[in-house]
């Protein structure tokens, strides 16, 4: 016998709703999670009008349907945003280079201008390469350090306010799991902010925080999205593993759980003494670090000279910062694929003042100016290709 | 301690990690200990952990309640804190820890008629201290043995065109016809889920653990979480969405309840430790039988975190003092420690509760229609209660802003019209009376309770209800 719809009263229902349990209908169901994600925005204050904020897209469905959903959002409630698709090529064949070409087919499909930074570019390492030099056990360690860093030069070389990442509720219900199982607690008293400092000029936020992974995906199915379901080739992380799977068996016995994880996480207060030190800037590529040397760039000199175990322990308080010294901006463009030095963040931070700059001129397009080369072929990749018509640059 | 030799940090390849000469009987963490040796360093660290407890106290001499299930844990405190006393007492020791030790238990034979009460009384016997203990069922009465008032929830659920959802309850007189066993089976039946109905356990036999103590004079309560059931609590309150109180309702010591603090001694043991002292020292144990007993794995949020952390600490080791260590560098927001109690479970209610889950599950289309689950029915499970204030809707009371987000979701995978015991009358007559954060202070919110209950009694039929102590 068809079934109405709990929450219109007229419609025939067709989903049980996983957050909830209602039996509902497919507009009822649009309706409720569209809204949802736009109370989240709202009552976090992401963002105001006028930002130009990057989306991170990999093709998969979190970040295919968040795509989707910020353009509508921004239609429907006139958020007056000026939306980007930032994607990281991590260089993973078989796994990556699939999925950006959904990220290219959603750059048609949504009309979203797109660039795309590779670690081959920046670090010169592309994950293959890194996988073949350190094996698979430590290398979700460089991919997750490189593409937190990568993320934050495209926003760069893009000139973003912000980025905005396809992070749902399960993957923060898990990460206060996690936290507290392994007793990280300045990680679990950040965990649930909705917004982080990224490198502490581009805002980083989670607009699926409160949306269940199941509900993304029924609704990537029931839109008829184009993602792209693979899992990463190299193997995921075993102990996250362990907790992923105590979720799904707590979402089993209470489908609110996942949202009664993130209230707990929300009101968990950590002791005043255990607050961590003001973070500093890396002395070799100017990114946020706690360190001299920041996470990527100890992780690259671990790489480069043949020690890849350098910057997976401690040792990152033990790189000698002077011991190489790095003459920003005038790295020489090398065919060998290891001798790429990341360009300072100081100098992509100039080049976005300057967009910035030619932007309120009046010059809409962002890449019109002549490149001096200084980008290594990583600024001006981006973009729609009617943006980039008129542009001096690749 | 005599004829064992010189106790070096050195250890001797296949020998007990203490003695270094007896052949070790036991891992603990990667230690290997001999029996006698194990049973000293656990004397040892019980103690060296009271007397840490003792040291924070405001009072030097306290009288105690040790919360008595029977359990192995709690069998093992009882005996540790009772050869603590008496060893004091002949002179062993310089000063008896407490003044005074009740043994308090918690009768749960009416929802368990298979749990071994007798057993469970002789263990505390043998302990040769004063045995004390009280019933589930006895949370519908108060002490003095007359019933007031209870609190039914008419409605817990998403009014038509409502932006929140609401929680609508009156308070009811107690049924003469109704015994507070059945009133308690029906609290039970009303409820949603098994994870649930070991929620709705805990919150009364905590409550009646801290009775005990309030009746005996005592100004400290003994709990006996073990590490491991610390962990498994910390990780199963998250779960449940009850971080806001967490670091109050696990802490080693806690004094979010006024008069009484309360302790928890045994959090330094892991359940192996404990199952190890009890059985070389020949301490007995009862069963303890709960609703998941022999359940499947997901049976409850407990039962599932329980195989969890079990599963998780046999292949991490660390992990149960991981969280617990976790546990202990968390601390209560400064909102929740002002906070009114939930009129549930007594923890602190955060405000805007209702508010936050209402903005992220959307559960109505903000239009009209009248949802199924909206509307009230009465109790399925009791005769109707009559209401104090037969039938007029403004007796109607919102008691959203005073439950937790945890007692929140209990209340809306509860059956309408369920019945509430007489402490949750008692707590919203407090917070209603003064919003001041004062809670289960005994007296004058009773007498509060009192008289804003005699405005809805009705002097018709039992006149013996008013203010005699007569039903």
């Amino acid at each position: 016998m068809p079934r109405q719809c709990d929450i219109c009263q007229c419609a025939r229902a067709i989903i049980r709703r996983p957050k909830t349990g209602q039996r509902i209908c497919k507009e009822c169901f649009f309706h409720v999670f569209e809204t949802e994600v736009h109370h989240t925005i709202v009552d976090g204050r992401l963002f105001s009008p006028g930002d130009r904020v990057g989306i991170g897209a990999s093709g998969g469905k979190d970040s295919t349907v968040l795509a989707y959903m910020m353009k509508t959002l921004n239609e429907r409630y006139n958020y007056g945003l000026e939306l980007f698709l930032l994607s990281v090529d991590e260089g993973i064949a078989g796994y990556r280079d699939d999925s950006l070409e959904t990220v290219k087919r959603n750059k048609e499909q949504y009309g979203l201008p797109l660039m795309i930074v590779s670690y081959e570019q920046l670090y010169g390492w592309s994950m293959d390469a890194i996988v073949e030099a350190v094996g698979r056990k430590n290398n979700c360690t460089f991919c997750g350090v490189f593409r937190r860093q990568a993320l934050d030069r495209g926003a760069l070389m893009l000139d973003l306010d912000h980025i905005v990442t396809g992070h749902n509720a399960d993957d923060v219900a898990e990460t206060i799991l996690m936290n507290l199982l392994r007793g990280d607690i300045p990680r679990l008293g950040r965990c649930t902010e909705i917004t982080t400092a990224g490198d502490g000029y581009i805002g980083r936020s989670k607009p699926f925080k409160y949306a269940y992974e199941k509900e993304i995906v029924m609704y990537a199915y029931l839109k008829r999205l184009d993602y792209f379901s693979t899992e990463c080739t190299y193997s995921p992380n075993a102990y996250r593993g362990y907790a992923r799977q105590f979720l799904k068996d707590l979402e089993s016995v209470r489908p609110s759980a996942i949202i009664d994880i993130i209230h707990s996480g929300e009101a968990i207060k950590v002791s005043e003494e255990v607050q961590v030190q003001r973070p500093s800037s890396c002395e070799r590529c100017g990114y946020i670090s706690s360190n001299p040397i920041c996470k990527a760039c100890a992780l690259l000199e671990g790489l480069e000279r043949g020690i890849p175990k350098l910057g997976i322990s401690r040792s990152a308080k033990h790189v000698d910062a002077s011991a190489t010294d790095i003459s920003v901006g005038q790295t020489q463009k090398s065919t060998h694929h290891q001798a790429v030095e990341p360009v300072h963040f100081e100098r992509l931070r100039e080049k976005a003042l300057e967009m910035r700059m030619r932007r309120m001129n009046g010059d809409a397009n962002p890449c019109a100016a002549p490149c001096d080369d200084s980008c290594h072929g990583t600024t001006c990749v981006c973009a729609t290709d009617d943006d980039c018509a008129g542009g001096g640059c690749h | 301690m005599s004829g064992t030799p010189s106790r070096g940090r050195e250890r001797v390849p296949g020998m007990c990690i203490k003695c270094k000469v007896a052949k070790p009987s036991v891992t603990i963490r990667q230690s290997l200990y001999c029996k006698e040796c194990f049973i000293r360093t656990s004397i040892v660290k019980f103690r060296t952990g009271q007397s840490r407890l003792r040291k924070r106290a405001s009072r030097s001499q306290t009288k105690a309640l040790v919360a008595f299930s029977g359990g192995g844990a709690s069998s093992a405190m009882l005996k540790l804190v009772a050869d603590h006393q008496s060893s004091a007492r002949k002179g062993v020791d310089a000063t008896p820890a407490y003044t005074g030790i009740v043994v308090g238990h918690v009768d749960e034979s009416c929802l368990f008629p298979e749990a071994p009460e007798e057993e469970i009384r002789a263990i505390a016997a043998e302990s040769g201290l004063l045995y004390r203990t009280l019933a589930l069922e006895d949370i519908f009465t108060l002490a003095d043995g007359r019933r007031t008032a209870l609190i039914e929830i008419v409605q817990a659920s998403i009014a038509p065109g409502a932006e929140k959802d609401q929680f609508c309850a009156r308070l009811v007189r107690p049924s003469n016809k109704v015994s507070n066993k059945e009133y308690l089976t029906a609290l039970f039946a009303s409820l949603g889920s098994a994870t649930d109905r070991e929620d709705m356990l805990d919150i009364i036999k905590a409550f009646l653990v801290r009775q005990l103590a309030r009746e005996e004079g005592c100004e400290v309560v003994l709990m006996g979480d073990s590490g491991t059931r610390i962990a498994t609590k910390t990780v199963a309150l998250t779960s449940r969405g009850r971080g806001f109180s967490l670091p109050l309702e696990v802490a080693a010591e806690s004094r979010w309840f006024g008069d009484l603090s309360v302790w928890r001694p045994m959090r330094d043991f892991s359940a192996k430790e404990i199952a190890f002292f009890n059985h070389w020292t020949g301490q007995k144990s009862a069963a303890v039988p709960t609703f998941t007993t022999g359940g499947p794995r997901r049976a409850s949020i407990d039962r599932l975190t329980e195989a969890f952390i079990a599963e998780l600490d046999q292949g991490f080791s660390s992990t149960v003092p991981t969280v617990c260590r976790t546990m202990q560098k968390l601390e209560p927001r400064d909102e929740a420690l002002a906070a009114p109690p939930c009129l549930i479970c007594g923890m602190p209610a955060e405000g805007n509760a209702q508010a936050w889950r209402s903005r992220l599950t959307i559960s109505s289309s903000g239009a009209g229609g009248v949802s199924a689950s909206a509307r009230s029915s009465p109790s399925a499970t009791l005769p109707e209660s009559s209401c104090l204030a037969s039938g007029d809707t403004s007796s109607l009371l919102e008691i959203a802003r005073t439950v937790c987000y945890a007692c929140q979701s209990l209340l809306h995978h509860a059956s309408p019209g369920i019945v509430l015991p007489e402490f949750c009358a008692k707590r919203l007559q407090a917070v209603d009376a003064s919003d001041n954060s004062t809670h289960e202070t005994a007296e004058a919110q009773r007498e509060a309770l009192r008289r804003q209950i005699d405005e809805f009694l009705l002097d018709d039929d039992d006149g013996t209800c008013d203010s005699s102590a007569g039903c």
